[in-house]
Protein backbone atom coordinates (compact mmCIF):
# COMPACT_ATOMS: atom_id res chain seq x y z
CA UNK A 1 0.00 0.00 0.00
CA UNK A 2 2.80 2.44 0.94
CA UNK A 3 4.61 1.74 -2.33
CA UNK A 4 1.35 2.31 -4.23
CA UNK A 5 0.85 5.65 -2.49
CA UNK A 6 4.44 6.78 -3.14
CA UNK A 7 4.12 5.76 -6.80
CA UNK A 8 0.81 7.64 -7.03
CA UNK A 9 2.40 10.81 -5.68
CA UNK A 10 5.26 10.61 -8.21
CA UNK A 11 2.85 9.91 -11.08
CA UNK A 12 0.60 12.77 -9.97
CA UNK A 13 3.42 15.31 -9.92
CA UNK A 14 4.61 14.27 -13.38
CA UNK A 15 1.16 14.14 -14.97
CA UNK A 16 -0.05 17.22 -13.11
CA UNK A 17 2.71 19.31 -14.66
CA UNK A 18 2.72 17.68 -18.07
CA UNK A 19 -1.03 17.52 -18.63
CA UNK A 20 -1.61 21.30 -19.10
CA UNK A 21 1.20 21.31 -21.70
CA UNK A 22 -0.35 18.33 -23.49
CA UNK A 23 -3.60 20.29 -23.72
CA UNK A 24 -2.09 23.65 -24.63
CA UNK A 25 0.22 22.24 -27.31
CA UNK A 26 -2.56 20.01 -28.62
CA UNK A 27 -0.71 16.76 -28.00
CA UNK A 28 -3.74 14.63 -27.08
CA UNK A 29 -3.33 12.80 -30.37
CA UNK A 30 0.35 12.22 -29.57
CA UNK A 31 -0.69 10.44 -26.37
CA UNK A 32 -2.80 8.21 -28.61
CA UNK A 33 0.37 7.37 -30.57
CA UNK A 34 2.01 6.75 -27.23
CA UNK A 35 -0.54 4.01 -26.58
CA UNK A 36 0.54 2.22 -29.77
CA UNK A 37 4.23 2.89 -29.16
CA UNK A 38 4.16 1.55 -25.61
CA UNK A 39 2.13 -1.50 -26.56
CA UNK A 40 4.47 -2.32 -29.43
CA UNK A 41 7.49 -1.67 -27.18
CA UNK A 42 6.05 -3.88 -24.47
CA UNK A 43 5.28 -6.72 -26.89
CA UNK A 44 8.75 -6.50 -28.41
CA UNK A 45 10.25 -6.30 -24.91
CA UNK A 46 8.28 -9.38 -23.85
CA UNK A 47 9.44 -11.31 -26.91
CA UNK A 48 13.05 -10.38 -26.15
CA UNK A 49 12.46 -11.00 -22.44
CA UNK A 50 11.25 -14.50 -23.25
CA UNK A 51 14.05 -15.21 -25.69
CA UNK A 52 16.74 -13.97 -23.31
CA UNK A 53 14.93 -15.07 -20.16
CA UNK A 54 15.11 -11.56 -18.72
CA UNK A 55 11.81 -9.76 -18.09
CA UNK A 56 13.49 -6.53 -17.00
CA UNK A 57 14.08 -5.96 -20.71
CA UNK A 58 10.39 -5.11 -21.13
CA UNK A 59 10.56 -1.61 -19.68
CA UNK A 60 13.89 -0.74 -21.32
CA UNK A 61 12.72 -1.88 -24.75
CA UNK A 62 9.33 -0.17 -24.36
CA UNK A 63 11.04 3.10 -23.39
CA UNK A 64 13.51 2.92 -26.26
CA UNK A 65 10.80 2.10 -28.82
CA UNK A 66 8.55 4.87 -27.48
CA UNK A 67 11.29 7.48 -27.67
CA UNK A 68 12.19 6.35 -31.20
CA UNK A 69 8.54 6.58 -32.24
CA UNK A 70 7.98 10.10 -30.82
CA UNK A 71 11.23 11.20 -32.50
CA UNK A 72 9.92 9.80 -35.80
CA UNK A 73 6.70 11.78 -35.34
CA UNK A 74 8.72 14.95 -34.62
CA UNK A 75 10.83 14.32 -37.73
CA UNK A 76 7.75 13.83 -39.91
CA UNK A 77 6.42 17.15 -38.61
CA UNK A 78 9.74 18.78 -39.49
CA UNK A 79 9.37 17.43 -43.01
CA UNK A 80 6.08 19.28 -43.31
CA UNK A 81 3.44 16.76 -42.21
CA UNK A 82 0.79 18.14 -39.89
CA UNK A 83 0.95 16.85 -36.33
CA UNK A 84 -2.22 14.78 -36.82
CA UNK A 85 -0.99 13.26 -40.09
CA UNK A 86 2.40 12.40 -38.58
CA UNK A 87 0.74 10.66 -35.61
CA UNK A 88 -1.75 8.91 -37.92
CA UNK A 89 0.95 7.55 -40.22
CA UNK A 90 3.19 6.33 -37.40
CA UNK A 91 0.36 4.98 -35.22
CA UNK A 92 -1.15 2.89 -38.03
CA UNK A 93 2.25 1.46 -38.96
CA UNK A 94 3.07 0.67 -35.33
CA UNK A 95 -0.40 -0.84 -34.74
CA UNK A 96 0.26 -3.28 -37.59
CA UNK A 97 3.65 -4.20 -36.15
CA UNK A 98 2.06 -4.73 -32.72
CA UNK A 99 -0.43 -7.26 -34.11
CA UNK A 100 2.43 -9.09 -35.83
CA UNK A 101 4.38 -8.93 -32.55
CA UNK A 102 1.46 -10.46 -30.64
CA UNK A 103 1.45 -13.34 -33.14
CA UNK A 104 5.13 -14.01 -32.43
CA UNK A 105 4.60 -13.59 -28.68
CA UNK A 106 1.70 -16.08 -28.57
CA UNK A 107 3.80 -18.66 -30.43
CA UNK A 108 6.69 -18.18 -28.00
CA UNK A 109 4.35 -18.37 -25.00
CA UNK A 110 2.69 -21.51 -26.32
CA UNK A 111 6.04 -23.18 -26.75
CA UNK A 112 7.29 -22.07 -23.39
CA UNK A 113 4.46 -21.29 -20.92
CA UNK A 114 5.61 -18.51 -18.65
CA UNK A 115 3.05 -17.43 -16.07
CA UNK A 116 4.66 -14.15 -14.81
CA UNK A 117 4.79 -12.91 -18.42
CA UNK A 118 1.02 -13.27 -18.71
CA UNK A 119 0.69 -11.13 -15.58
CA UNK A 120 2.98 -8.61 -17.19
CA UNK A 121 0.78 -8.32 -20.30
CA UNK A 122 -2.27 -7.68 -18.15
CA UNK A 123 -0.47 -5.14 -15.96
CA UNK A 124 0.53 -3.23 -19.08
CA UNK A 125 -3.06 -2.92 -20.18
CA UNK A 126 -4.83 -2.06 -16.93
CA UNK A 127 -1.97 -0.99 -14.67
CA UNK A 128 -1.08 -2.70 -11.44
CA UNK A 129 -0.19 -0.13 -8.86
CA UNK A 130 -0.31 -2.64 -6.00
CA UNK A 131 2.17 -4.97 -7.72
CA UNK A 132 4.85 -2.33 -8.00
CA UNK A 133 8.15 -3.64 -6.67
CA UNK A 134 10.71 -1.75 -4.62
CA UNK A 135 13.01 -1.61 -7.67
CA UNK A 136 10.20 -0.34 -9.87
CA UNK A 137 9.42 2.35 -7.32
CA UNK A 138 13.06 3.44 -7.16
CA UNK A 139 13.21 3.64 -10.96
CA UNK A 140 9.92 5.55 -11.06
CA UNK A 141 10.94 8.12 -8.45
CA UNK A 142 14.56 8.48 -9.65
CA UNK A 143 13.75 8.91 -13.32
CA UNK A 144 10.60 10.83 -12.42
CA UNK A 145 12.67 13.36 -10.47
CA UNK A 146 15.06 13.81 -13.41
CA UNK A 147 12.14 14.31 -15.83
CA UNK A 148 10.51 16.73 -13.41
CA UNK A 149 13.69 18.80 -13.26
CA UNK A 150 13.90 19.07 -17.06
CA UNK A 151 10.19 19.83 -17.26
CA UNK A 152 10.51 22.68 -14.76
CA UNK A 153 13.63 24.11 -16.39
CA UNK A 154 12.05 24.28 -19.85
CA UNK A 155 8.43 24.95 -18.86
CA UNK A 156 8.42 28.54 -20.20
CA UNK A 157 10.04 27.44 -23.45
CA UNK A 158 7.40 24.74 -23.83
CA UNK A 159 4.71 27.37 -23.26
CA UNK A 160 6.24 29.66 -25.85
CA UNK A 161 6.46 26.95 -28.54
CA UNK A 162 2.86 26.05 -27.75
CA UNK A 163 1.85 29.69 -28.24
CA UNK A 164 3.88 30.45 -31.36
CA UNK A 165 6.44 27.92 -32.57
CA UNK A 166 7.44 30.05 -35.54
CA UNK A 167 7.79 33.09 -33.30
CA UNK A 168 10.28 31.26 -31.06
CA UNK A 169 12.27 30.31 -34.15
CA UNK A 170 12.19 33.78 -35.65
CA UNK A 171 13.41 35.38 -32.42
CA UNK A 172 16.43 33.07 -32.29
CA UNK A 173 15.04 30.25 -30.12
CA UNK A 174 15.73 26.59 -30.86
CA UNK A 175 12.07 25.79 -31.40
CA UNK A 176 12.71 22.37 -32.93
CA UNK A 177 14.88 21.34 -29.96
CA UNK A 178 12.17 22.36 -27.47
CA UNK A 179 9.50 20.48 -29.45
CA UNK A 180 11.57 17.29 -29.67
CA UNK A 181 12.42 17.57 -25.97
CA UNK A 182 8.75 17.94 -25.07
CA UNK A 183 7.83 14.92 -27.22
CA UNK A 184 10.60 12.85 -25.64
CA UNK A 185 9.45 13.86 -22.14
CA UNK A 186 5.87 12.85 -22.97
CA UNK A 187 7.20 9.51 -24.26
CA UNK A 188 9.42 8.96 -21.22
CA UNK A 189 6.67 9.80 -18.74
CA UNK A 190 4.34 7.44 -20.60
CA UNK A 191 6.76 4.54 -20.50
CA UNK A 192 7.67 5.26 -16.87
CA UNK A 193 4.11 5.22 -15.55
CA UNK A 194 2.42 2.78 -17.90
CA UNK A 195 2.78 -0.23 -15.61
CA UNK A 196 1.14 1.73 -12.82
CA UNK A 197 -1.66 3.54 -14.65
CA UNK A 198 -2.20 1.09 -17.52
CA UNK A 199 -2.19 1.53 -21.29
CA UNK A 200 -5.96 1.59 -21.57
CA UNK A 201 -6.31 4.59 -19.29
CA UNK A 202 -3.03 6.39 -20.01
CA UNK A 203 -4.51 8.87 -22.49
CA UNK A 204 -7.29 9.87 -20.09
CA UNK A 205 -5.03 10.48 -17.09
CA UNK A 206 -2.58 12.38 -19.31
CA UNK A 207 -5.16 14.68 -20.88
CA UNK A 208 -8.04 15.29 -18.46
CA UNK A 209 -6.25 16.90 -15.46
CA UNK A 210 -4.84 19.64 -17.69
CA UNK A 211 -8.17 20.05 -19.47
CA UNK A 212 -9.85 20.48 -16.07
CA UNK A 213 -7.19 23.01 -15.01
CA UNK A 214 -7.70 25.03 -18.19
CA UNK A 215 -11.44 24.92 -17.68
CA UNK A 216 -11.40 26.30 -14.13
CA UNK A 217 -8.83 29.07 -14.54
CA UNK A 218 -7.24 31.54 -16.93
CA UNK A 219 -4.16 31.97 -14.78
CA UNK A 220 -1.27 29.68 -15.70
CA UNK A 221 -0.14 29.05 -12.11
CA UNK A 222 -3.70 28.15 -11.11
CA UNK A 223 -4.08 25.91 -14.16
CA UNK A 224 -0.94 23.94 -13.23
CA UNK A 225 -1.88 23.88 -9.53
CA UNK A 226 -5.40 22.64 -10.33
CA UNK A 227 -4.00 19.97 -12.62
CA UNK A 228 -1.57 18.86 -9.88
CA UNK A 229 -4.25 18.81 -7.18
CA UNK A 230 -6.75 16.98 -9.38
CA UNK A 231 -4.20 14.32 -10.35
CA UNK A 232 -3.00 13.91 -6.77
CA UNK A 233 -6.50 13.69 -5.30
CA UNK A 234 -7.78 11.32 -7.96
CA UNK A 235 -4.71 9.05 -7.87
CA UNK A 236 -4.62 8.80 -4.07
CA UNK A 237 -8.36 8.33 -3.66
CA UNK A 238 -8.40 5.66 -6.37
CA UNK A 239 -5.59 3.79 -4.56
CA UNK A 240 -7.56 3.88 -1.31
CA UNK A 241 -10.85 2.84 -2.96
CA UNK A 242 -9.06 0.12 -4.93
CA UNK A 243 -7.44 -1.18 -1.71
CA UNK A 244 -10.85 -1.84 -0.19
CA UNK A 245 -12.76 -2.89 -3.31
CA UNK A 246 -10.11 -4.81 -5.30
CA UNK A 247 -11.02 -2.87 -8.44
CA UNK A 248 -7.96 -1.74 -10.47
CA UNK A 249 -7.12 1.84 -9.34
CA UNK A 250 -6.54 3.03 -12.91
CA UNK A 251 -10.18 2.28 -13.74
CA UNK A 252 -11.40 4.18 -10.69
CA UNK A 253 -9.12 7.16 -11.48
CA UNK A 254 -10.38 7.33 -15.05
CA UNK A 255 -14.03 7.21 -13.99
CA UNK A 256 -13.54 9.94 -11.35
CA UNK A 257 -11.69 12.15 -13.85
CA UNK A 258 -14.41 11.60 -16.44
CA UNK A 259 -17.13 12.51 -13.93
CA UNK A 260 -15.30 15.69 -12.78
CA UNK A 261 -14.67 16.79 -16.36
CA UNK A 262 -18.25 15.97 -17.37
CA UNK A 263 -19.70 18.00 -14.46
CA UNK A 264 -17.49 20.98 -15.32
CA UNK A 265 -18.46 20.71 -18.98
CA UNK A 266 -22.18 20.64 -18.16
CA UNK A 267 -21.85 23.57 -15.73
CA UNK A 268 -20.02 25.57 -18.38
CA UNK B 1 29.02 60.32 -49.20
CA UNK B 2 28.55 56.87 -47.64
CA UNK B 3 26.01 54.79 -49.51
CA UNK B 4 23.38 53.36 -47.14
CA UNK B 5 23.07 49.59 -47.39
CA UNK B 6 19.71 48.37 -48.70
CA UNK B 7 17.53 46.53 -46.19
CA UNK B 8 16.37 44.07 -48.83
CA UNK B 9 17.81 43.36 -52.25
CA UNK B 10 16.17 40.78 -54.50
CA UNK B 11 17.37 39.92 -57.97
CA UNK B 12 15.46 37.49 -60.20
CA UNK B 13 14.07 35.85 -57.10
CA UNK B 14 11.89 32.82 -57.77
CA UNK B 15 10.37 30.95 -54.84
CA UNK B 16 9.32 27.31 -54.94
CA UNK B 17 7.21 24.92 -52.91
CA UNK B 18 8.65 21.58 -53.95
CA UNK B 19 8.81 21.74 -57.74
CA UNK B 20 5.97 24.24 -57.98
CA UNK B 21 6.78 27.90 -58.53
CA UNK B 22 5.03 30.02 -55.90
CA UNK B 23 6.36 33.40 -57.00
CA UNK B 24 8.69 34.30 -59.87
CA UNK B 25 10.91 37.08 -61.17
CA UNK B 26 10.95 39.38 -58.19
CA UNK B 27 13.55 42.12 -58.42
CA UNK B 28 13.56 45.09 -56.08
CA UNK B 29 15.62 47.06 -53.62
CA UNK B 30 14.35 48.61 -50.39
CA UNK B 31 16.19 51.35 -48.48
CA UNK B 32 17.24 50.96 -44.84
CA UNK B 33 14.37 53.01 -43.49
CA UNK B 34 11.80 52.62 -46.24
CA UNK B 35 8.38 51.04 -45.93
CA UNK B 36 7.12 48.69 -48.63
CA UNK B 37 3.45 47.78 -49.00
CA UNK B 38 3.14 44.34 -50.53
CA UNK B 39 -0.14 43.93 -52.38
CA UNK B 40 -1.89 41.22 -54.31
CA UNK B 41 -5.00 39.05 -54.28
CA UNK B 42 -5.33 35.95 -52.09
CA UNK B 43 -2.79 33.30 -53.05
CA UNK B 44 -0.62 35.83 -54.90
CA UNK B 45 2.48 34.88 -52.88
CA UNK B 46 2.62 37.77 -50.40
CA UNK B 47 3.10 35.64 -47.28
CA UNK B 48 5.49 33.37 -49.19
CA UNK B 49 7.71 36.33 -50.07
CA UNK B 50 7.56 37.61 -46.50
CA UNK B 51 8.46 34.22 -45.03
CA UNK B 52 11.33 33.85 -47.49
CA UNK B 53 12.73 37.23 -46.49
CA UNK B 54 12.29 36.19 -42.82
CA UNK B 55 14.40 33.10 -43.50
CA UNK B 56 11.62 30.59 -42.79
CA UNK B 57 11.40 29.40 -46.37
CA UNK B 58 14.63 28.57 -48.14
CA UNK B 59 13.55 27.08 -51.47
CA UNK B 60 14.40 29.82 -53.91
CA UNK B 61 16.68 30.70 -56.80
CA UNK B 62 18.11 34.10 -57.64
CA UNK B 63 19.61 36.47 -55.13
CA UNK B 64 18.09 37.64 -51.87
CA UNK B 65 20.10 39.73 -49.42
CA UNK B 66 18.99 41.26 -46.13
CA UNK B 67 21.38 44.07 -45.18
CA UNK B 68 23.91 42.32 -47.41
CA UNK B 69 23.46 38.90 -45.77
CA UNK B 70 21.56 35.76 -46.68
CA UNK B 71 18.14 35.63 -44.94
CA UNK B 72 19.13 32.75 -42.64
CA UNK B 73 22.21 34.73 -41.52
CA UNK B 74 20.25 37.94 -40.96
CA UNK B 75 17.62 36.64 -38.55
CA UNK B 76 18.92 38.86 -35.74
CA UNK B 77 18.14 41.94 -37.83
CA UNK B 78 14.63 40.89 -38.75
CA UNK B 79 11.39 40.64 -36.78
CA UNK B 80 8.40 38.86 -38.24
CA UNK B 81 4.87 39.64 -37.11
CA UNK B 82 2.54 36.78 -38.09
CA UNK B 83 -1.19 37.06 -38.58
CA UNK B 84 -2.60 37.04 -35.06
CA UNK B 85 -5.00 34.17 -35.80
CA UNK B 86 -2.01 31.86 -36.34
CA UNK B 87 -1.23 31.99 -32.61
CA UNK B 88 -2.45 29.42 -30.10
CA UNK B 89 -4.44 31.45 -27.60
CA UNK B 90 -5.14 28.40 -25.43
CA UNK B 91 -1.82 29.19 -23.80
CA UNK B 92 -2.60 31.68 -21.03
CA UNK B 93 0.28 34.12 -21.54
CA UNK B 94 0.09 37.75 -20.43
CA UNK B 95 0.81 40.62 -22.83
CA UNK B 96 4.14 41.16 -21.04
CA UNK B 97 5.14 37.52 -21.45
CA UNK B 98 4.29 37.66 -25.16
CA UNK B 99 6.43 40.78 -25.65
CA UNK B 100 9.33 39.32 -23.63
CA UNK B 101 9.35 36.39 -26.02
CA UNK B 102 10.83 38.73 -28.64
CA UNK B 103 13.98 39.33 -26.58
CA UNK B 104 14.39 36.29 -24.36
CA UNK B 105 15.82 34.04 -27.09
CA UNK B 106 18.79 36.26 -27.79
CA UNK B 107 20.64 34.34 -25.08
CA UNK B 108 20.74 30.91 -23.50
CA UNK B 109 18.81 27.72 -23.99
CA UNK B 110 16.79 27.65 -20.78
CA UNK B 111 14.41 30.52 -19.96
CA UNK B 112 12.74 29.61 -16.70
CA UNK B 113 12.09 33.23 -15.76
CA UNK B 114 11.94 36.50 -17.67
CA UNK B 115 15.08 38.46 -16.66
CA UNK B 116 14.30 41.87 -15.06
CA UNK B 117 16.09 43.85 -17.80
CA UNK B 118 14.00 42.14 -20.48
CA UNK B 119 10.87 42.79 -18.44
CA UNK B 120 11.86 46.46 -18.27
CA UNK B 121 12.41 46.62 -22.03
CA UNK B 122 9.13 44.85 -22.65
CA UNK B 123 7.29 47.40 -20.50
CA UNK B 124 8.98 50.26 -22.34
CA UNK B 125 8.01 48.95 -25.74
CA UNK B 126 4.46 48.22 -24.54
CA UNK B 127 4.32 51.86 -23.55
CA UNK B 128 5.56 52.82 -27.05
CA UNK B 129 2.57 51.04 -28.59
CA UNK B 130 0.26 52.61 -25.98
CA UNK B 131 -0.43 49.46 -23.99
CA UNK B 132 1.46 49.84 -20.73
CA UNK B 133 -1.82 49.38 -18.83
CA UNK B 134 -2.48 45.87 -20.19
CA UNK B 135 0.95 44.36 -19.42
CA UNK B 136 -0.46 41.82 -16.96
CA UNK B 137 -3.65 41.05 -18.84
CA UNK B 138 -3.97 37.78 -20.70
CA UNK B 139 -3.19 38.12 -24.41
CA UNK B 140 -6.30 36.17 -25.37
CA UNK B 141 -8.53 38.60 -23.46
CA UNK B 142 -7.31 41.65 -25.40
CA UNK B 143 -9.16 43.22 -28.31
CA UNK B 144 -8.03 42.51 -31.88
CA UNK B 145 -6.27 45.88 -32.18
CA UNK B 146 -4.54 45.43 -28.81
CA UNK B 147 -3.35 41.95 -29.77
CA UNK B 148 -1.86 43.30 -32.98
CA UNK B 149 -0.12 46.09 -31.03
CA UNK B 150 1.27 43.54 -28.54
CA UNK B 151 2.68 41.58 -31.48
CA UNK B 152 4.22 44.78 -32.83
CA UNK B 153 5.75 45.39 -29.39
CA UNK B 154 7.12 41.83 -29.39
CA UNK B 155 8.70 42.49 -32.78
CA UNK B 156 10.21 45.78 -31.63
CA UNK B 157 11.63 44.64 -28.30
CA UNK B 158 14.70 43.13 -29.96
CA UNK B 159 15.48 46.39 -31.85
CA UNK B 160 15.21 44.93 -35.36
CA UNK B 161 16.36 46.72 -38.50
CA UNK B 162 13.65 45.20 -40.66
CA UNK B 163 10.07 44.56 -39.61
CA UNK B 164 7.96 42.12 -41.61
CA UNK B 165 4.22 42.36 -41.01
CA UNK B 166 1.76 39.83 -42.39
CA UNK B 167 -1.70 41.39 -42.80
CA UNK B 168 -1.56 43.56 -39.67
CA UNK B 169 -4.97 45.05 -40.41
CA UNK B 170 -6.86 41.88 -41.28
CA UNK B 171 -9.98 41.01 -39.29
CA UNK B 172 -9.89 44.33 -37.42
CA UNK B 173 -12.78 46.75 -37.10
CA UNK B 174 -12.23 50.32 -38.37
CA UNK B 175 -11.26 51.77 -34.99
CA UNK B 176 -8.78 48.94 -34.32
CA UNK B 177 -7.38 49.45 -37.82
CA UNK B 178 -6.86 53.11 -37.03
CA UNK B 179 -5.08 52.18 -33.74
CA UNK B 180 -2.69 49.83 -35.51
CA UNK B 181 -2.10 52.22 -38.42
CA UNK B 182 -1.21 54.98 -35.98
CA UNK B 183 1.34 52.70 -34.23
CA UNK B 184 2.86 51.77 -37.62
CA UNK B 185 3.10 55.46 -38.41
CA UNK B 186 4.85 56.06 -35.06
CA UNK B 187 7.30 53.23 -35.76
CA UNK B 188 8.11 54.74 -39.14
CA UNK B 189 8.70 58.19 -37.69
CA UNK B 190 10.59 57.27 -34.53
CA UNK B 191 12.38 53.98 -35.13
CA UNK B 192 14.03 54.61 -38.48
CA UNK B 193 13.74 50.99 -39.59
CA UNK B 194 12.59 49.28 -42.78
CA UNK B 195 9.16 47.67 -42.91
CA UNK B 196 7.45 45.33 -45.35
CA UNK B 197 3.71 45.11 -44.83
CA UNK B 198 1.40 42.74 -46.67
CA UNK B 199 -2.14 44.00 -46.83
CA UNK B 200 -5.47 43.76 -48.56
CA UNK B 201 -6.49 47.09 -47.13
CA UNK B 202 -4.04 49.42 -48.81
CA UNK B 203 -5.72 52.79 -48.39
CA UNK B 204 -5.13 53.32 -44.65
CA UNK B 205 -1.46 52.42 -45.16
CA UNK B 206 -0.72 54.47 -48.28
CA UNK B 207 0.35 57.36 -46.06
CA UNK B 208 3.27 55.40 -44.62
CA UNK B 209 4.25 53.40 -47.72
CA UNK B 210 7.33 54.74 -49.49
CA UNK B 211 7.10 51.96 -52.06
CA UNK B 212 4.45 49.51 -53.17
CA UNK B 213 4.79 46.17 -54.89
CA UNK B 214 1.98 44.38 -56.66
CA UNK B 215 2.38 40.66 -57.08
CA UNK B 216 0.26 37.87 -58.44
CA UNK B 217 2.50 34.80 -58.65
CA UNK B 218 5.05 37.17 -60.21
CA UNK B 219 6.06 40.75 -59.66
CA UNK B 220 3.73 43.02 -61.61
CA UNK B 221 4.75 46.46 -60.40
CA UNK B 222 7.16 48.07 -57.97
CA UNK B 223 7.78 51.72 -57.22
CA UNK B 224 6.39 54.78 -55.47
CA UNK B 225 2.63 54.44 -54.87
CA UNK B 226 1.67 57.19 -57.34
CA UNK B 227 3.78 55.62 -60.06
CA UNK B 228 3.17 51.93 -59.46
CA UNK B 229 -0.53 51.91 -58.68
CA UNK B 230 -1.92 52.91 -62.04
CA UNK B 231 -5.50 52.20 -63.01
CA UNK B 232 -4.30 49.74 -65.63
CA UNK B 233 -2.13 47.74 -63.22
CA UNK B 234 -4.79 47.64 -60.51
CA UNK B 235 -7.31 46.30 -63.05
CA UNK B 236 -4.84 43.68 -64.30
CA UNK B 237 -4.49 42.27 -60.78
CA UNK B 238 -7.92 42.76 -59.21
CA UNK B 239 -10.19 42.64 -62.29
CA UNK B 240 -12.02 45.18 -64.44
CA UNK B 241 -14.08 46.62 -61.56
CA UNK B 242 -10.97 47.69 -59.65
CA UNK B 243 -9.83 51.28 -59.93
CA UNK B 244 -7.10 53.62 -58.79
CA UNK B 245 -8.50 57.10 -58.27
CA UNK B 246 -7.16 60.39 -57.00
CA UNK B 247 -9.15 62.60 -54.69
CA UNK B 248 -7.54 65.97 -53.90
CA UNK B 249 -4.17 64.65 -55.09
CA UNK B 250 -4.40 61.63 -52.79
CA UNK B 251 -4.41 58.15 -54.30
CA UNK B 252 -7.11 55.63 -53.40
CA UNK B 253 -7.47 52.07 -54.64
CA UNK B 254 -10.88 50.49 -55.01
CA UNK B 255 -11.10 46.74 -55.37
CA UNK B 256 -13.46 44.15 -53.93
CA UNK B 257 -11.22 43.91 -50.87
CA UNK B 258 -10.40 47.57 -50.35
CA UNK B 259 -12.17 50.27 -48.40
CA UNK B 260 -11.69 53.98 -48.70
CA UNK B 261 -10.46 55.82 -45.64
CA UNK B 262 -10.43 59.58 -45.82
CA UNK B 263 -7.51 61.13 -44.01
CA UNK B 264 -8.35 62.69 -40.68
CA UNK B 265 -6.85 66.06 -41.65
CA UNK B 266 -9.05 66.35 -44.76
CA UNK B 267 -12.32 68.10 -44.30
Amino acid sequence: MLRAILASITISVLLGLLSPLINMKGLAFLTHALFHALLFGAVLGMILGLVFNNLSLVMAVATLITVLIVLTIAELERLGFSSDSAVGIVASFVAGLTVLGFGVLYKLMAGRPYFPLTENVVSYLTGELFLITRENLLTLTGLGFAILLVLLLFYRDFLYISFDMEGVESYGGRARFYLVLLYVLVGLVGSLIVQSVGLVTLQVVAVLPGAIGLMVSDNLKKVVLTSLLVTLTVQLSSVIIAYFTSIPPSGIATIILGIVYGILLVRK
Amino acid sequence: MVKMKASVEARNLTIYYGKQVALSDVTFQLGASETLLLLGPNGAGKTTLLRTIAGFHTQYTGELLIFGKKPEEAKELVSYVPQSHSLNENVPLTALEVVAMGAIYKRGLIHRKIPPEIEERALKVLSFVGLENVANKLFRNLSGGQKQRVLLARALVSDPKLLLLDEPLSALDPSARAEVTSVLDRIKKKKNIAMIITTHDINPLLEIGDKVMLINRRMIAFGKPDEALTDEIIKSVYGPMARAIKVEERLYCITGDFHIHVRRDRK
